[in-house]
C-alpha cells in the first residue's frame, strides 16, 4: 500500500486527495470524490458505463490509474449540465427516449460528447464507431442512435 | 388521445430520466456511506460436492473483518422463489429448520459464508482465508444423464424429473391418420445470460422502527420481504424491502441474490451492538457465474396437416434444465407448456413437459418466461409446414390461427380479445412495402463478403400470456391520495403509492400517467411513492408482461375509493385497492385441461435478413415487430420495449453463446460472452402498434414487454432457410455455426 496524494480536477473543480496509489480513477471519482454518475458495470473495459473524459479524451475510468489523472481535466456526466441547463445530448436522450434503465447513459453521454467534439457531423457508421465501446441492454440502441444525431444536427447548426 | 394533460396515450418523458442523464440518479451501491462496513459473498465453486469441513477461524481473525456468516448462523436455512430447495449458506452445523440438506454444493456460486470487513479488499482477502474439505460428487451434466436417475442431485424428491405437465387433447392417432403431411424436429435451445448493466448490489441496515431493511434492485418487493422474513424467522412487518433506482432485471432479479444474506448480516450486526450499514456489490464475473439464465431446452415436435394445411395433430416433448435449483422453472416450464403447439388451432395433441435438475446453472425467469423456447418449436414447425407444403407462410398460420371463440391447447375457449389475424395481416401489410431492403455490401460495419450474399425472408406468429398463471393468487394494490381545499369541485394534486418495480422499463411513468387519467388531474401535479415496503402495498411483481395490466386496474380501483372520500369531504382524499384478475387454474394432471391465463397479448413478426456464404456472418436487414398492445399507455415507452426487446432477441439468436463446462461457466465475462453493440444491431427494427382493446385491460391496455421477444429467433430461422434453403435446428448463428450448416447439405 502506497498511499499517494495528489489534487485531481474534476468538472472544474480541484480536490486534494490521498488514496492507494493502486486505485483506479472509477473508484475514486465514485468514492473519494462523491460522484456517482460514473457507473460501475464489468470492472474491464468491457461495457463503456464508466467513460469519463481526460481532456476531452474518452477513457475507461476503470482500468485508468487514479494518479495517472494529475494535471488532466477529468470530466463526468455531473459536469456536462449547468445548473437547469441540460447539455444537448442529455436533453435530446429524454425527446427521443433513449433512457430506459439508464445505467449506460452517462458512459454513452460521455462517448458521444468525445465524438461530437472530434466529428461535428459524423456518419452513422461514425456513430457505431463512436459507441461501439458502450453496451446498452435494454433499447436496442434505436433511440440513441436519433438522440446522437438530433444532437450533432443541433451543435452543428446544420 | 386523452382529454387530462399527460394522462393516458400521452407519449410524456419519464420522469426519472433527468436524474438517469445528470448522474444523480441513485443506483444501490451509489451513496454509500463511507462507514459503511463491505460484505464479500463466498461462493463454493464446486458444482456437485458435499462438505466435509469448513473453517473461518483465520479469516475471522484477518485484518478488517467484523462478522464471517456461515449456515450456523441462518435461522431457517432455505428458500427459492417457487419452491423452496437451496440453503440459503451452504454448510455444516445447521438448526435443523429447513427439509433441505444444507451441506451439499449443487452450483458454483451456492453460497458458503458471507465475509463482513472495513473495506471490501480486506473482506475478499479474508475469504481468501477459509479452509473448506469437499468431497466430490458425481456431476450430473445432461438433460440426457439427469433423466438416467443414477445420481440424484436432489434425494429429497427421489428424481431429476421433479416436475411434468401433461396436455391429452382429442384423438392424436385420428389426427395423426387425416394428416397428409408430418414433419418433425428436435431443437435444442440455449442458454441466455441477462447482461443488465447494472450487477446486484444491495445495502442493508436497521431502519429507525427496528425494520431489518434491505435496500437493492429486485422485481418485488413484497416477495423479497416473505423470503427474507422466511430465512431470518421474523414476522415480515419487520423486515423492510426498498428499491433504489434499477439497472436492467429482465427477469434476472426476480430471484434472491444478495437480499437474504445482507439482511442477516445487517441482523447479526446490531446483535453485534453494531449500527453501520454493510453494502455488497457482485463484480460482473459474480453476477454471470451467480444468477440463473434462460433455460436450455430440448424439444421434440411432431405437426401432421391435410395437405390444404388445416393442423391435425400435435406432439412435443419438452425438456427444460432446471440446473441446480427450482428458481421458477416449473411456472417457466407451465408457460413453454402452453406455448409449444403455438397459437393455433389443434383438435389432437399429445404434450409432455418436464424440468430436470442438473448440475449446471439454474434456469429461471427471463423475458418471455418459456415462451421463447415453446414458440421456436412451434413457429419452426409450422414454417417448415409451409415449406413441406409450399405454402405462404402467413396463410397457413391464417388457416390454423386463434380466433375470438377458438379453443386453446387446455381444452377450454381462450379469453375475449384474440386479436392474432388482426395481427397477423398487420404485419404482412407492412412488410410487403418499403422495399427494397439496404444492400448488403452498404452495411459498412461488416467485413466486405467473401462469398455470394444470399437474402431471405422470415415470419413468426404468437401469443404470451399477461400476468401469473395456473391458479396463482394473482393481486395488485395501489393507494391514490387526493389533495385540494375543503371547497374544492375537484382536486389540485394527486399522489399514488405503488410497489410496481421499475426496473427501466418506465413502470413508474405508466403509474403516474394512468393515475391522471383515473383522477382527471393533469399529470405534472401527479407525485409518486414508489416501491417501499414501509409505505407501498404489494404489487406483485414486475414480470410476465403484468405491470402496466395489474396496476392500471388497480389504479382505477383506488381512484374510484379515493373519488368517494373526496365526495364525502375527506383531505386529503384517501382510496385503497386491491385488484384481483379473474382466477386462473391448474391444468389436470392427466389431460392439462383448464383455464391457465385470464389475458393475453398476439404479436407477428416478419425479418428480412442477409447472409454472407462465405463467412457466415449475418446481417438482419429489417424486422417488422407487429403487436397488439391493446392501448398504449405511453407510445414511446411502448415503442422502447419493441426496439429492446428485438435486440436482446437478435443477441439470443445470433451471437450469445454461453458455455457451461462440467457444471461451470467458462466465459463469465462481456467480451467472451456477446451480446449486440450499437454496430451489431437489424438496420431497421419497424414497430406497428395495434390498439385493440383487452376486454379486461385498463383503458383497454394488454402486456406488451416480452411479445416482441418471443417470435425473433424463429422468424431468423425462417429467414435464413429461404436465403439458403437449410433448417437450422441449433443457435445462436454464430458463423462458424451457419458454415458448418451450409457445408452440410
Amino acid at each position: 500500500m502506497t498511499t499517494y496524494s495528489t489534487t485531481l480536477s474534476v468538472n472544474g473543480i480541484p480536490y486534494s486527495l490521498a488514496f492507494d496509489a493502486s486505485r483506479n480513477l472509477l473508484s475514486v471519482i465514485r468514492n473519494e470524490v462523491g460522484l456517482t454518475g460514473t457507473k460501475e458495470g464489468c470492472d474491464d473495459c468491457e461495457c463503456g458505463a464508466c467513460m469519463v473524459l481526460l481532456d476531452g479524451h474518452p477513457v475507461n475510468s476503470c482500468s485508468y490509474l487514479a494518479a495517472q489523472a494529475t494535471g488532466k481535466e477529468i470530466t463526468t456526466v455531473e459536469g456536462l449540465s449547468s445548473g437547469d441547463e441540460l447539455h444537448p445530448i442529455q436533453r435530446q436522450l429524454l425527446d427521443a427516449g433513449g433512457v430506459q434503465c439508464g445505467f449506460c447513459t452517462p458512459g454513452m453521454i460521455m462517448s458521444t460528447d468525445a465524438l461530437l467534439r472530434r466529428t461535428p457531423e459524423p456518419t452513422d457508421e461514425d456513430i457505431r464507431i463512436g459507441l461501439s465501446g458502450n453496451l446498452c441492454r435494454c433499447t436496442g440502441y434505436a433511440k440513441i442512435m436519433e438522440a446522437v444525431k438530433a444532437t450533432a444536427v443541433e451543435l452543428s447548426g446544420s | 388521445m386523452s382529454a387530462v394533460e399527460g394522462g393516458v396515450g400521452t407519449a410524456s418523458i419519464r420522469a426519472d430520466a433527468h436524474g438517469k442523464v445528470t448522474g444523480l440518479a441513485r443506483y444501490p451501491g451509489d451513496g454509500v456511506p463511507l462507514d459503511a462496513l463491505h460484505a464479500f459473498t463466498v461462493f463454493s465453486n464446486q458444482p456437485h460436492a458435499r462438505m466435509l469441513s469448513l473453517d473461518v477461524s483465520a479469516a475471522e481473525a484477518a485484518e478488517g473483518v467484523v462478522l464471517v456468516l456461515t449456515a450456523a448462523d441462518v435461522p431457517v436455512n432455505e428458500y427459492g422463489l417457487t419452491k423452496m430447495d437451496q440453503p440459503v449458506l451452504v454448510g455444516l452445523g445447521g438448526t435443523d429448520r429447513s427439509a433441505v440438506p444444507a451441506d451439499v454444493s449443487r452450483w458454483e456460486a451456492d453460497h458458503i459464508a458471507v465475509v463482513v470487513a472495513e473495506t471490501p479488499a480486506q473482506a475478499r482477502n479474508a475469504a481468501s482465508l477459509i479452509r473448506v474439505d469437499w468431497e466430490q460428487l458425481p456431476l450430473v451434466s445432461t438433460i440426457e444423464e439427469a433423466r438416467a436417475d443414477s445420481v440424484l442431485l436432489h434425494p429429497e424428491d427421489g428424481t431429476n424429473v421433479y416436475y411434468e405437465l401433461r396436455i391429452v387433447k382429442g384423438d392424436v392417432d385420428a389426427g395423426w391418420d387425416s394428416a397428409d403431411v408430418v414433419v418433425e424436429g428436435t431443437y435444442e435451445l440455449p442458454h441466455q445470460e441477462h447482461a443488465y448493466l447494472q450487477v446486484e448490489a444491495a445495502s442493508a441496515w436497521i431502519d429507525p422502527e427496528g425494520r431489518v431493511t434491505v435496500e437493492t434492485s429486485g422485481q418485488w418487493t413484497h416477495e423479497d420481504r416473505e423470503q427474507i422474513a422466511h430465512a431470518l424467522d421474523l414476522p415480515e412487518d419487520r423486515v423492510r424491502v426498498i428499491y433504489a433506482a434499477m439497472g436492467g432485471a429482465f427477469g434476472g432479479k426476480e430471484d434472491m441474490s444478495l437480499q437474504i444474506v445482507m439482511a442477516l448480516a445487517a441482523q447479526k450486526l446490531r446483535t453485534m451492538g453494531i449500527s453501520r450499514r454493510v453494502h455488497c456489490r457482485w463484480s460482473r464475473e459474480e453476477s454471470i457465474v451467480g444468477h440463473h439464465k434462460r433455460h436450455r431446452a430440448t424439444i421434440h415436435a411432431k405437426l401432421g396437416a391435410t395437405k390444404d394445411g388445416k393442423i391435425t395433430a400435435v406432439e412435443a416433448d419438452v425438456w427444460l434444465d432446471a440446473g441446480a435449483y427450482n428458481y421458477t422453472s416449473n411456472k417457466v416450464l407451465g408457460n413453454a407448456h402452453l406455448s409449444v403447439a403455438g397459437a393455433y388451432e389443434v383438435p389432437n395433441a399429445r404434450i409432455n413437459s418436464r424440468a430436470v435438475y442438473t448440475s449446471s446453472v439454474p434456469g429461471g425467469a427471463f423475458r418471455g418466461f418459456g415462451g421463447p423456447q415453446g414458440a421456436f418449436a412451434a413457429e419452426t414447425q409450422m414454417n417448415k409446414l409451409a415449406a413441406t407444403l409450399n405454402m405462404d407462410p402467413v396463410e397457413l398460420r391464417r388457416i390454423n390461427m386463434l380466433r375470438d371463440g377458438s379453443e386453446g391447447i387446455t381444452q377450454t375457449i381462450m379469453p375475449a380479445g384474440v386479436t392474432l389475424p388482426q395481427v397477423i395481416d398487420a404485419c404482412a401489410r407492412k412488410a410487403n412495402t418499403a422495399l427494397p431492403i439496404a444492400t448488403f455490401a452498404s452495411i459498412a460495419s461488416l467485413p466486405e463478403p467473401e462469398g455470394e450474399v444470399k437474402r431471405g425472408r422470415g415470419f413468426a406468429a404468437g401469443f404470451k400470456n399477461v400476468g401469473f398463471s395456473f391458479g396463482f393468487p394473482e393481486r395488485c394494490e395501489a393507494e391514490i391520495h387526493l389533495h385540494g381545499a375543503a371547497d374544492d369541485d375537484h382536486p389540485s394534486e394527486v399522489e399514488v403509492f405503488h410497489s410496481g418495480a421499475e426496473v427501466g422499463q418506465g413502470t413508474h411513468q405508466a403509474i403516474r400517467q394512468m393515475a391522471a387519467e383515473a383522477t382527471g388531474v393533469p399529470l405534472d401535479q401527479v407525485r409518486g411513492t414508489f416501491s417501499d415496503t414501509a409505505f407501498t402495498g404489494d404489487s406483485g411483481s414486475a414480470s410476465a408482461s403484468r405491470m402496466t395490466w395489474m396496476a392500471g386496474n388497480s389504479i382505477l380501483g383506488a381512484a374510484e375509493e379515493a373519488e368517494k372520500a373526496w365526495r364525502e369531504g375527506q383531505r386529503p382524499a384517501i382510496g385503497k385497492f386491491r385488484f384481483t384478475p379473474p382466477p386462473t387454474e391448474r391444468l389436470d394432471p392427466e389431460t392439462g385441461r383448464g383455464t391457465p391465463n385470464f389475458a393475453y397479448g398476439y404479436m407477428a413478426q416478419a425479418i428480412d435478413l442477409s447472409v454472407d456464404t462465405g463467412t457466415g456472418i449475418i446481417r438482419v436487414d429489417r424486422v417488422v415487430s407487429t403487436h397488439d398492445v391493446g392501448r398504449a399507455v405511453n407510445p414511446q415507452l411502448v415503442k422502447g420495449q419493441v426496439e429492446g426487446a428485438v435486440v436482446q432477441a437478435h443477441g439470443y439468436t445470433l451471437s450469445e453463446d454461453l458455455k457451461v463446462r462440467d457444471g461451470r461457466i467458462a466465459n463469465p465475462r462481456l467480451s467472451t460472452y456477446l451480446i449486440p453493440g450499437i454496430g451489431d444491431v437489424p438496420e431497421v427494427v419497424d414497430s406497428v402498434i395495434l390498439e385493440l382493446a383487452d376486454p379486461l385491460g385498463p383503458w383497454g391496455a394488454r402486456g406488451m414487454a416480452e411479445m416482441p421477444y418471443i417470435t425473433y429467433a424463429p422468424a431468423v430461422i425462417a429467414a435464413l432457410h429461404d436465403a439458403t434453403g437449410v433448417w437450422f435446428d441449433q443457435f445462436p448463428l454464430t458463423p462458424s455455426r451457419v458454415l458448418a450448416g451450409l457445408k452440410s447439405v
